[in-house]
């Protein structure tokens, strides 16, 4: 199979995905207790006011019709108006997504630059002294939540030696960089722990396989051995895991994002909840779905390009 | 002695003149809010966040001063009432303008009010309800009533009758008024307030700049506001709120949880201020015959209600929950910063003999009462804990369900509940408003609890048209008595409004009602 039938075929696969994700997400919304009329108008609206508010947000309507228009409306780019906002959602997820795309990269990235070294460091000294402290160290970065990593973070790091700001985004990318980096931070401390343990347990089963042995008899060089040979079969499993990691890494963001003050789509999807704000929680998880769908996909595609067995089969 | 005077004199005056310099203009001040505004007009505006802003934006016909309780002019140099109540004239000062510099007219204040009067437009059209026809005068606007209505003057001291621009609305974008109401929450949109829109990044930022057209004037005679520009920053945890402050990246943090307060007063670079608010915290008894499964309920009888009451350490609980900041109610109505609120001493003071002999004989002893309150909330949490080992005493078992704010309030519509948490603050600078949410039945079914009762409702009816204020402030005083020997409430606490500022920052006001006022704030440099 080519690259590019392979990715088609890919991208066809996500559609069924899709489709399932807006039946789920629509009875899932509705099912929540409480009704967004109330949570819109304050608990001091009349019932007169509720009423408006449902009619005009077709909440009076059948469920069947609710859906009908959901999915009619999505397909033709109209997510509908945020009840909370007052604006359109696409409009509204459209100016958040750079924010949390931006945070997630940044997290990605501090991830690997984390967890790739500790991890070699880690299988190359196998149950010494160095090996003890770095699982150790990341057990302890597993086991705490994030929220308390992100406060510990922004107390010493941003308002008792001020190397960073407290919160917010900033408006340059450097600024974005200054800005982002707790953030980024408390949520790579915990992805980079499970990529480390898994890297460092590839690269040790990588060390022992007999290609390996091999490339040792024939007397390549450690540096060859270890980018060639170990680094891209060591790879395979933990690109998997990376592409899995990053579905949590959104949804670690409505937590971060809350704490850090950061602008982005898991802060306004913490809000939207709050306020029964159902288009708004409709066009976030249907973004989020596609966010991660089209992560998966590229993850895919990494694998296949380490392992070409993958695009055979 | 001659000389002692002058020395005297020229001390006084030497205050005068310090005071007068005291004032420093400029800047910027940075401030933290737990919420953005997502829509900021008169009429539409319909959440705390979005109702505290508009004042700052669009100045109304008259204004109430810090105590909230005292009226006087704003944008009106003044008013005249019609002996039988049914005429008011409202007089425009001379010379004030919009942002843009264009005169603020009769026509403005009339195209203004006759929104706010429209109930096809907004939440808050009802308390203009008595307002007949609006006309333009030489100078200024006549109101005819179709009844008295005691409470006008207040709501021409109320943020939703604050004043817009007419031509600016109308060249607005958008098909009806709603949209236009949108797209004018947009900077360069001219303003009758201190400040003007200047730039805005929804749900992160907002920055408001001082108008140059202001008609108010500062301690040192030139206009207001002090500061060049206000820009607030949008963090809703309030944990990072005080740290950024902390951090100096900004100079004020609203909704500081009481927990902090002792801590922020103890720190010299921060001036930890506890406004006076029309804030209670109560929590509504079902006072139905029958709970909403069918089942007797033992909350029915006043005197259950009034043991659960008693029961109740509210002075625990204010150092509990509120860590010494806030009092027990002394209104079961209102604040005690709200007008006609009548000082009846604490209500209710803990007695548990008297509360274990109420229980005992209104049949409530032994009952399971379940505490509906918010999931997540610490406050509800202790206070959950608290009464549970309160009403344990009189042999009173409590659940707790916990349940978030959308749920919670659909439970208080349906009865569907025996006792859960709530708070109020009030919108309007009057008293009407909590007693109708509170007691009156036809509207809410006083604040849901199913407690009617024929004469208050007749009395709160009746109030709403007397303007005489001693009649009315009897009318009062009676719907408080007989709001709090029916007690359809527990009534716990009032508390005040926490914001911590940066030691430099003076004259910020956060208003009773709650809101945030810039307009005489300054920074020392």
């Amino acid at each position: 199979m080519s690259s590019l039938s392979y990715l088609v075929s890919r991208l066809l696969q996500i559609i069924p995905t899709f489709l399932l994700v807006m039946v789920v997400i629509f009875l899932l919304v509705r099912m929540l207790p409480g009704d967004p009329a109330i949570a819109m108008a304050d608990a001091k609206a009349t019932e007169a006011q509720l009423e408006l508010i449902r009619q005009k947000l077709g909440l009076n309507e059948p469920l069947v019709m609710q859906f009908f228009y959901f999915v009619k409306n999505t397909l033709s780019g109209d997510m509908g108006t945020s009840i909370l906002l007052k604006a359109p959602v696409l409009e509204v997820i459209l100016e958040r997504i750079p924010v949390t795309a931006f945070l997630t990269i940044y997290a990605v990235c501090l991830s690997i630059l984390i967890a790739g070294p500790l991890a070699f460091v880690a299988a190359l000294n196998k149950n010494g002294m160095l090996d003890i402290a770095i699982r150790s160290g990341f057990q302890v970065g597993l086991s705490t939540p994030v929220f308390y990593i992100g406060l510990l973070l922004l107390t010493f790091l941003a308002a008792s030696l001020r190397l960073f700001p407290v919160g917010g985004y900033g408006t340059t990318f450097l600024q974005h960089l200054h800005h982002l980096m707790l953030p980024a931070l408390t949520v790579a401390l915990y992805t980079s722990a499970i990529i480390m343990r898994n890297l460092r347990a590839s690269v040790i089963e990588v060390l022992d396989a007999e290609y390996v042995q091999f490339a040792r008899s024939k007397g390549l060089s450690r540096g060859v051995i270890l980018g060639r040979h170990v680094l891209r079969n060591a790879l395979i499993s933990t690109v998997t895991l990376l592409g899995l990691s990053i579905g949590n890494l959104m949804s670690g963001t409505l937590v971060t994002e809350t704490v850090f003050a950061v602008p982005g789509l898991g802060r306004l999807m913490l809000e939207a909840i709050f306020a029964r704000d159902y288009p708004l929680i409709q066009g976030l998880t249907l973004t989020f779905a596609v966010m991660v769908s089209l992560v998966f996909l590229f993850t895919d595609m990494v694998q296949a390009w380490l392992d070409p067995r993958l695009r055979l089969s | 002695m001659k000389t002692l005077l002058i020395a005297a004199l020229a001390g006084v005056s030497m205050l005068a003149i310090n005071s007068a310099q005291a004032v420093e203009r400029g800047g910027t001040l940075t401030f933290a809010r737990y919420d953005d505004s997502n829509l900021v007009d008169p009429v539409y505006a319909d959440r705390n966040p979005d109702i505290w802003m508009v004042t700052n934006l669009y100045d109304t016909l008259l204004r109430t001063k810090a105590d909230g309780k005292t009226i006087v002019p704003g944008l009106a140099s003044g008013y005249e009432v019609s002996a039988d109540g049914k005429t008011i004239s409202i007089t425009l000062r001379d010379g004030i303008k919009f942002s843009d510099g264009s005169p603020i007219t009769a026509a403005d204040v009339k195209f203004s009010l006759e929104r706010a009067v429209n109930p096809d437009f907004g939440p808050w059209s009802g308390l203009l309800g008595s307002v007949e026809s609006i006309t333009e005068t030489k100078k200024g606007v006549t109101l005819s009533m179709k009844n008295p209505d005691p409470t006008i003057i207040s709501i021409l001291a109320t943020f939703n009758t604050a004043i817009v621009s007419k031509a600016a609305f109308e060249a607005a974008p958008g098909a009806n008024d709603q949209e236009k109401a949108t797209a004018l929450f947009a900077p360069g949109t001219p303003v009758s307030g201190p400040f003007t829109l200047k730039d805005r990044t929804r749900g992160s930022t907002m920055t408001f700049s001082a108008n140059p057209h202001y008609w108010r004037q500062g301690e040192d005679g030139k206009p207001l506001p002090y500061l060049d520009e206000v820009s607030f920053v949008v963090i809703p945890d309030d944990a990072t709120r005080i740290l950024k402050l902390q951090a100096g990246e900004v100079n004020g943090a609203e909704f500081v949880p009481f927990s902090r307060v002792a801590e922020l007063k103890a720190d010299p670079a921060i001036n930890m201020e506890l406004y006076p608010s029309t804030r209670i915290i109560y929590s509504p008894i079902n006072s139905r015959e029958t709970r909403a499964d069918g089942s007797p309920n033992p909350m029915a009888t006043k005197e259950a209600r009034q043991a659960l009451n008693y029961a109740i350490n509210k002075d625990a609980l204010v150092q509990l929950i509120t860590h010494g900041t806030g009092k027990s109610m002394t209104s079961p109505l209102m604040a005690s910063t709200t007008q006609l609120a009548h000082d009846g001493g604490p209500l209710y003071p803990y007695d548990p003999a008297k509360a274990k002999e109420l229980a005992k004989s209104s049949g409530l002893e032994g009952a399971e009462i379940t505490l509906t309150t918010l999931a997540g909330s610490s406050d509800d949490a202790t206070l959950f804990a608290a009464i549970q080992q309160m009403w344990g005493a009189i042999g009173v078992n409590v659940k707790v369900e916990q349940v978030d704010n959308p749920t919670r309030g659909a439970k208080n519509r349906s009865g569907e509940f025996d006792v859960h948490t709530y708070g109020w603050v009030n919108d309007v600078n009057d008293p009407a408003q909590v007693a109708g949410w509170l007691g009156y039945y036809p509207t809410r079914k006083a604040v849901g609890t199913g407690w009617n009762n024929a004469e208050f409702n007749a009395l709160f009816e009746t109030s709403n048209t007397e303007i005489d204020p001693e009649k009315r402030s009897e009318q009062y005083k009676r719907m408080q008595e007989i709001y709090a020997d029916a007690a359809p409430l527990l009534f716990l606490y009032e508390t005040p409004f926490a914001v911590a500022l940066s030691a430099n920052v003076n004259g910020y006001l956060q208003t009773p009602l709650g809101n945030n006022e810039f307009s005489s704030a300054w920074i020392a440099k």
